[in-house]
């Protein structure tokens, strides 16, 4: 055991041995920290912290997730894990005061602690009982959020929050003229336009078209009107350094605190890693990667924990750059560790351009990553089986108007209870033969679908009844008990139960005890063998 | 009358006891060094801390918004508290109707054009983190204040009038005699010292461009640790050499030059 986990524990460096692919890689590299650093940056913002930490971490949580990990899987900013990190710590500090970014570090310390909690228990597989509905709804809500907060940097209001998202629509148009700040309006529906032009002719760089036209028109507004009339906000000078060492503050107090982050913690540690392992897990699917789920999930936490020694912030895997990582062919962690070399190299270079960068014009392509993330499809798609479309519809639409951690309890618990509904409903197949009712059951036979046999069994008190457990997965003491009670009933009114098990499960009940009023018949094995 | 004198005295008690509860209680608030010693702040005493260290390294806890190489504590000596220095202490006498906006500013709004012109840089948004640690700051300074009252040595003494007009020329022996030693004969400073002109310095739409602004500073605390040493005449003559030199653009005005400026930088 202990040897396992540390195998998990060791990078592999897989890569290593295939040094044709590395150019390719590389190449994906370089395109994945071209796109991370506007998610950066703006996510950064979503998380209440400056813009250097969303950088930090689209540079360190991405090479610690890829040098421990084993798939092609892009980590780095991702946007429910920032929005939750601003929810939980917003109540408790000012944004981007020194006490909020102590306490977000000390939020992700706890973060990735349980991860790394759910990687000694194994317990990366429960994240299989997530619907992938769940996964979307839950991806849809944070785009419809990111959408709503987009909007104070493109319409140039300072914060505001309101109880729900229609009450700051209305805010807004009702005072239109007084809020609107019309220079940042302008930046923001010139970025969003490129966007959506520049998709028709490159899907895979609209968003940095978007981002240069959002510059460029940032630079036309300062040579026409100057800043204390125009009042825009830039992104402003960052200052990076190449490796920002700190350590996190925890004492006495920091613990106190702890306490009430802790749930969000919870949350956030989960919502990491169901997003994660869903992406690995199509990874592993659609491609011919080594990829061990439970490496991953250490691969995660460690680097969510180890990201505060760096100044960077939780993050967890992203969908749209893995997509583009896997279009251009990449296929080892190698893109991963490239891509954070990269993202350092630009800032360095890029730094002092990016000084001047509007703010509308990083909301605007905020703006089309939220819009891109409601997929109106996915609804068309889920449509076909109703629970699907409920777990959907329900998730989005409480994140919509309880937030983000509402809408992941609520996605999980809906998930969980769909996926128990459908364990415990038992086929039942009735055939009448001449020596009496045959009960045909599929499925699991525990405490919890008991009952519906029960009900089979009181409608037909005056029959003789066989039923056939060849196809039951899991029998259980409860069920043993039921068919002990049912026989000893019967056997009152002078009627026989009969038992068709295979030769496993004839062992098994007899050992658990089944009263002898119930008669075993055990069928040939060939027949049970197909089944298990 | 024995009655009314009672009355009286129990109404002088009573007036008596009044007039203590109005007077106000000395708040013996911690100082910024205990604040320092202590390992947890709440978030008010946290964030003036947080202002106390942008104040006297804002190179580097706002180095978002500064675009040159001063700090805010170049001129507000002392971290803001030295009188007639440009003190901080000033929280009671904003919101207030400047001519230089032409508007009325709170408090927020005068810290970012502080940031916007006397720092060079870009103006900070509303809501930034530094801009309200700033403020947190001032009115940490401004315990014991009253509201509305010109806290004493706000600002810079204003000189009277010498009769004379001020003379760089007269301004440049002054400066390379008194001034040259330390910020040097290009005036671009070192180490701890400012630069008093060119692209690392203040801009000319700061206050100290304004050459009786700059006189009044001049003379009160420069010669650093010598202040009040020059006449009236030698503060507005330096004050009108460093008037004429080279500095960064008013980002009110010209624009062009200032976004070349800022790339060039």
């Amino acid at each position: 055991m202990i040897s396992q986990l540390l195998k998990e524990a060791t990078p592999s460096f897989a890569w290593w041995r295939n040094p044709e692919q590395w150019r390719t890689e590389l190449f994906a590299g370089l395109v994945g920290a071209v796109l991370v650093i506007p998610q950066g940056i703006t996510f950064a913002y979503l998380a209440g912290m400056q813009p250097e930490y969303g950088l930090y971490c689209a540079i360190f949580v991405t090479l610690f997730a890829s040098v421990l990990g084993t798939s092609s899987m892009m980590s780095g900013p991702n946007t429910a894990v920032a929005i939750l990190i601003g929810t939980a710590v917003l109540p408790l500090a000012g944004r981007g005061s020194p006490v909020y970014v102590d306490f977000v570090f000390l939020l992700c310390m706890m973060v990735g602690l349980i991860q790394l909690l759910f990687w000694l228990l194994r317990a990366g597989r429960i994240f299989q009982y997530i619907s992938p509905a769940a996964i979307s709804g839950i991806s849809a809500g944070a785009g419809f959020l990111i959408v709503m907060t987009s909007l104070d940097s493109i319409l140039g209001l300072s914060t505001f929050s309101t109880t729900f998202f229609y009450e700051k629509l209305y805010v807004i148009a009702s005072d239109a003229v007084d809020l609107i700040s019309p220079y940042s309006l302008g930046i923001g529906l010139c970025t969003i336009a490129a966007g959506y032009l520049g998709r028709r002719y490159s899907p895979r760089y609209f968003l940095l078209i978007a981002v240069c036209v959002g510059y460029l028109s940032g630079l036309l507004v300062a040579f026409i009107w100057p800043q204390p009339v125009t009042e825009l906000e830039y992104l402003g000078r960052m200052p990076l350094q190449w490796l920002p060492f700190n350590v996190p503050t925890v004492n006495r107090e920091y613990l106190m605190i702890s306490t009430k982050l802790f749930p969000f913690a919870m949350a956030i540690a989960f919502i990491g890693l169901a997003q994660s392992l869903v992406i690995v897990r199509e990874l592993k699917m659609g491609t011919d990667q080594d990829i061990n789920l439970d490496k991953e999930v250490y691969a995660q936490g460690l680097a969510n924990f180890l990201a505060p020694f760096f100044s960077s912030f939780a993050g967890a895997g992203s969908f749209n750059r893995t997509k583009v990582n896997q279009r251009l062919g990449a296929r080892t962690p190698l893109s991963g560790i490239a891509a954070s070399g990269f993202v350092l190299v630009l800032i360095t270079l890029l730094g002092p351009v990016l000084t001047y960068m509007p703010m509308a014009a990083m909301a605007g392509t905020l703006f089309i990553v939220g819009a891109d993330m409601i997929k109106w499809l996915d609804i068309k798609h889920y449509a076909q089986v109703r629970s699907e479309l409920i777990i959907y519809l329900a998730t989005f639409v409480s994140i919509m108007f309880f937030g983000l951690a509402t809408g992941v309890v609520a996605a999980v618990v809906l998930s969980v209870s769909v996926f128990m509904l459908r364990i415990s409903q038992l086929e039942l197949k009735l055939e009448e033969m001449p020596s009496g009712t045959v009960v045909r059951i599929k499925g699991a036979l525990f405490f919890a679908s008991i009952s519906q046999l029960t009900e089979e069994f009181h409608r037909r008190v005056d029959e003789d009844l066989t039923v056939d457990l060849q196809y039951t997965t899991h029998i259980d003491q409860s069920a043993v008990d039921f068919f002990s009670r049912e026989a000893a009933q019967m056997a009152v009114r002078g009627k026989q139960l009969v038992l068709l098990v295979n030769a496993r499960q004839l062992q098994f009940l007899n050992s658990m005890g089944l009263s002898g009023q119930v008669k075993l018949e055990s069928l040939q094995d060939s027949v049970s063998n197909e089944i298990y | 009358m024995a009655k009314l004198n009672i009355f009286v005295v129990l109404l002088l008690l009573l007036q008596m006891s009044v007039v203590h509860a109005q007077q106000p209680q000395p708040q013996n608030q911690p100082t910024i060094e205990q604040l320092l010693q202590e390992p947890f702040l709440d978030d008010y005493y946290s964030n003036v801390v947080h202002g106390y260290e942008i104040i006297t390294n804002s190179q580097k806890h706002a180095s978002r918004y500064v675009g040159n190489a001063l700090n805010c504590t170049t001129c507000h000596l002392q971290a803001g508290t030295q009188k007639d220095a440009l003190p901080l202490n000033v929280a009671g006498m904003y919101p207030k109707w400047r001519a230089k906006n032409g508007k009325r500013n709170g408090i927020g709004l005068r810290i970012r054009e502080c940031f916007l012109y006397s720092m060079d840089g870009i103006m900070p948004p509303e809501d930034a983190p530094e801009v309200l640690a700033i403020a947190a700051y001032i009115s940490y300074l401004s315990q014991g204040q009253v509201m509305g009252v010109e806290p004493e040595g706000r600002g810079v003494p204003t000189l009277q009038d010498t009769g004379y007009d001020p003379n760089p020329a007269n301004g440049r022996l002054v400066y390379m005699e008194q001034c040259a030693s330390c910020h040097g004969e290009q005036g671009d400073g070192s180490g701890d010292v400012p630069p008093v002109w060119g692209l690392d310095s203040y801009n000319s739409g700061a206050g100290m461009n304004r050459i009786q602004e700059a006189a009044g500073f001049i003379w009160a605390n420069m010669p650093l640790g010598n202040g009040r040493s020059l006449t009236h005449q030698q503060a507005l003559d330096v004050s009108a050499y460093l008037n004429l030199q080279l500095r960064p653009a008013d980002p009110g005005q010209s624009k062009f030059l200032k976004l070349l400026e800022d790339f060039l930088n």
